[in-house]
């Protein structure tokens, strides 16, 4: 499946959402999109599971499509079982097929239940449920997820994670955004970021290159400092926190990551190296436009050493003292809710003095904020 | 095509928003299409009123289904297919009332002309009353199609956009509904009997590439 120069937006001559956007996605691949509120992510999704077309550029070679909203309020006037089943039939099976799938489904995410329940009498998560059931038993080639954990409890997480490895075994595409950094975290996959909606009026700059990370050795997909502006992220891998919130903006006018995916290749960024799998997939010209070149920016000398350091720091930061230096956008303040003490350090950046067990939420927190802050070091405190 | 088809009608049937425009369709049946009353006219009447009793169905079909469920179908399905199987199931549900009203007509017409001197024969009569209540039904589709989503998305303007389309298309001297009910109309005053089957292919034409553009769109904007 290929998308070739895709863009979109709304009415004529409404500011472009998604711009120029070339992107191939193989077979058993997972990609998950990135990108502030209002990046385009939903409506590249749609664009994605074809219920949305481009308003420019090709989409070629779309399989067979699922899709997963974020919130299925479906006041549909029939069951559960009896809507899997119709949706099961319109997805290609067979009749009986249709209803094993409904049946089965429902019960894997523990709603089998409710196949007699009207949609409509259905609680918000049930109804999610429902939902999933829907994209995952069609067998589909293409599967996306918008947001598609939302609501669900947690062992139907853990039920779709577990659906979305098979089926990504099996050789079907995922795409996937969620708002859950650590999601399918020990997953390869691949990461498209997009940069936000008043960035995306210039050319279509390649801030992301593609990734496939393996979680829980540190990897990190983007490094910050490194992008001129200064404004970007950390994505750093800690501990369990595989998040990449990171923001790009790398100083380049434009959104639309063009990313070659592969998951199976390159790309494994443990030490900071070699991350961005340059010289596979397709960076389709312009890569150059980012600063150094996306094939240089894992070698730049933040990336070389931050990784290690937070590495270390997650080993040993069950029994001791933390600090963290970060730094805030332009006027930022700190997020409510941090734990330990924190001081300014005078140059705009706050240290901040965790117990080793709180280092995990607390860089949660400063990097899922919103603007997110930017992480300067994780360090282990001198012990007293 | 099939399953999707079943799908929507399925969704049709059972969300009951099909009766308010079954009940327009009776109320207006029940006022001119009396016993006793000449056939053709009787006939006119019928094909004349469900007109915009199907430019009704087709936006209870092609708004019944919340975007979110719209979205799983349409990414199963195709956007276009989602829409064209929604129509589709508003005019079959139109064209099962032509033939019910055509069958009431029938029973209930008097088989003469308005001045009660000629005998008008019964079987082409209603021959004409169904050609031209069909040819009413997919007038109706297309104002349906061209008047509701993906074209005009808000109800502000669907609805009011949809009652102008209905009266222009009654009323206006080109429009082949205006044809065949004043042929009905005319054949009950003179007593000759005039199958429109041109105003029909017309109707079809227009139907066919209204609908074509609404399914072409419905990707398009959501």
């Amino acid at each position: 499946m290929r998308l070739t120069g895709v863009g979109r937006r709304y009415g004529f001559g409404g500011p472009w959402i998604l711009r120029d956007l070339d992107l191939e996605i193989p077979e058993g691949s997972l990609l998950r999109v990135e990108g502030t509120n209002g990046s385009g992510k939903s409506t590249l999704l749609r664009l994605l599971a074809g219920i949305d077309a481009p308003s420019a550029g090709r989409i070629t070679g779309r399989p067979r499509t699922a899709y997963v909203p974020e919130r299925f309020p479906a006041a549909l006037p029939m069951t559960a079982g009896a809507y899997l089943t119709r949706l099961g039939r319109i997805h290609g099976l067979s009749r009986a097929g249709a209803a094993r799938g409904a049946q089965e489904w429902l019960e894997r995410f523990g709603a089998g239940a409710y196949a007699g329940t009207p949609l409509s009498e259905l609680s918000k998560g049930t109804s999610q449920k429902v939902a999933v059931a829907q994209g995952l038993m069609g067998a589909p080639g293409l599967l996306v997820l918008d947001e598609a954990w939302t609501g669900l409890d947690r062992a139907s997480r853990g039920v779709l994670d577990e659906a979305v490895r098979e089926r990504v075994a099996g050789g079907t595409r995922v795409v996937f955004v969620d708002h859950d950094p650590g999601r399918l975290a020990g997953e390869a996959y691949a990461v498209l970021r997009l940069g936000g909606r008043d960035r995306s009026a210039g050319a279509g700059d390649h801030s992301a290159g593609p990734g496939s990370r393996s979680a829980g050795s540190g990897d990190h997909s983007a490094g910050p400092g490194d992008h001129s502006a200064g404004s970007g992220n950390d994505s750093g891998g800690f501990g369990g926190l595989s998040a990449g919130s990171g923001n790009d903006s790398g100083g380049s006018g434009g959104l639309s990551a063009s990313a070659g995916i592969d998951s199976a290749g390159s790309g494994n960024h443990s030490g900071g190296s070699g991350g961005l799998s340059a010289g596979h997939g397709a960076h389709s010209g312009g890569s150059g436009d980012l600063p150094g070149g996306p094939g240089n920016y894992p070698a730049s000398p933040r990336n070389h050493s931050a990784p290690p350091a937070f590495e270390d720091t997650a080993r040993s930061a069950r029994n001791t003292t933390v600090h963290i230096v970060a730094e805030g956008p332009a006027g930022a303040e700190l997020p409510h809710g941090l734990p330990g003490a924190a001081e300014p350090l005078g140059d705009g950046a706050v240290r901040l003095t965790v117990a080793g067990p709180q280092t995990d939420d607390t860089l949660r927190t400063l990097l899922t904020a919103r603007p997110p802050w930017h992480i300067r070091s994780v360090t282990e405190a001198p012990h007293p | 095509m099939i399953a999707l088809l079943r799908y929507q009608a399925a969704l049709f049937l059972r969300s009951h928003r099909w009766l308010p425009p079954l009940l327009l369709y009776g109320g207006s049946m029940a006022v001119g299409v009396q016993s006793g009353q000449p056939v053709l006219d009787c006939a006119g009447w019928a094909a004349a009123t469900l007109l915009p009793v199907t430019a009704w169905l087709v936006r209870v079909c092609v708004t019944n289904e919340p975007p979110a469920a719209r979205d799983c179908t349409a990414a199963a399905a195709g956007p276009w297919r989602v829409h064209l199987a929604a129509v589709a199931v508003a005019l079959g549900a139109a064209l099962l009332l032509a033939v019910a009203g055509s069958g009431i007509v029938a029973a209930v017409g008097d088989p003469h002309t308005a001045d009660r001197r000629a005998v008008v024969p019964m079987g082409s009569a209603t021959a004409a009353g169904l050609v031209c209540a069909v040819a009413c039904a997919l007038l109706g589709t297309a104002v349906g199609a061209l008047c509701n989503r993906p074209l005009l998305r808000s109800t502000a303007w669907a609805v009011p956009s949809t009652l102008l389309a209905t009266v222009v298309v009654l009323f206006a001297g080109a429009s082949p509904a205006n044809a065949a009910v004043t042929g009905l109309v005319t054949g009950s005053r003179t007593g000759v009997v005039h199958v429109p089957l041109l105003p029909l292919a017309a109707a079809g034409a227009l139907a066919a590439g209204a609908v074509a553009t609404a399914c072409a769109l419905a990707a398009r904007r959501t």
